[in-house]
């Protein structure tokens, strides 16, 4: 049910769309289709060369066609993580 | 929040659009509907990599193609003050079932009224229908 998603709001959420990007931001609202209102987001970039990339975005609605996964952020985990040294490949794009 | 609430508050606000083709649209929002097809003004459109530029007075995007919208940060507060008034509204009415109910016999009592009187709504809904 997507009022599962109601225990999500206001809370950190990382959202992983279908092109194979992840937004990390505070979930304010969503409707039956899957938008998202995420405030004070930003963008992860993955790289196996230098670490990951925070690229600072602001206020986003995300059209629910592209989501993939919505998931909830351990806030205190995410902070004690050290991004820089985090190296990964980064995600492709969902095939359809 | 609803995120076409948020859009319909954005209206007149700058705004950045990325399509699912990776082409994004940088212009104001004039209007936008239930589906989020939106209109925006005095618009530069980027092609996917960044290299071509195009700009454009106005243009329609439909919805379906959108990935996503960045708006500017303070219109998330400005929202928030028309969802407040309109909650407050509901409470007023007391809810949809207790109004219906209130209306149920004055509405019967027109009905009545109106077949009893010289073409009533009914002969009169009768006579409109071939028309259409």
């Amino acid at each position: 049910m997507a009022t599962d998603l109601d225990s999500f709001v206001n809370h950190t959420v990382s959202i992983i769309t279908s092109d194979g990007r992840n937004f990390i931001g505070t979930l304010k609202g969503f409707d039956q289709t899957i938008n998202i209102i995420l405030d004070e987001s930003h963008e992860r970039v993955y790289s196996t060369t230098t670490g990951v990339e925070q690229v600072m975005l602001g206020l986003h609605i995300i059209r629910g066609d592209n989501v993939a996964i919505v998931g909830l952020v351990d806030e205190d985990l995410d902070n004690r993580l050290n991004l820089s040294s985090i190296k990964a490949e980064p995600l492709n794009p969902v095939l359809h | 929040m609803l995120p076409l609430s948020l859009l319909r508050t954005a209206q007149n606000h700058p705004m950045l659009v990325e399509l699912k083709n990776g082409e994004t649209y940088n212009g104001h929002l004039v209007s936008c509907d239930n589906w989020m097809n939106i209109n925006l003004r005095e618009v530069i459109c980027t092609s996917r990599d960044g290299d071509k530029f195009w700009r454009m007075p106005e243009c329609y995007i439909r919805g379906s193609t959108i990935k996503y919208l960045r708006i500017p940060d303070e219109v998330i507060d400005m929202v928030k003050e028309e969802t407040a008034v309109k909650n407050r509204g509901r409470e007023n009415k007391g809810g949809r079932g207790g109004q219906n109910q209130r209306n149920r016999p004055a509405a019967r009592g027109n009905f009545g009224g109106n077949r009893g009187a010289k073409g009533g709504n009914v002969g009169k809904f009768q006579k409109n229908k071939p028309k259409q």
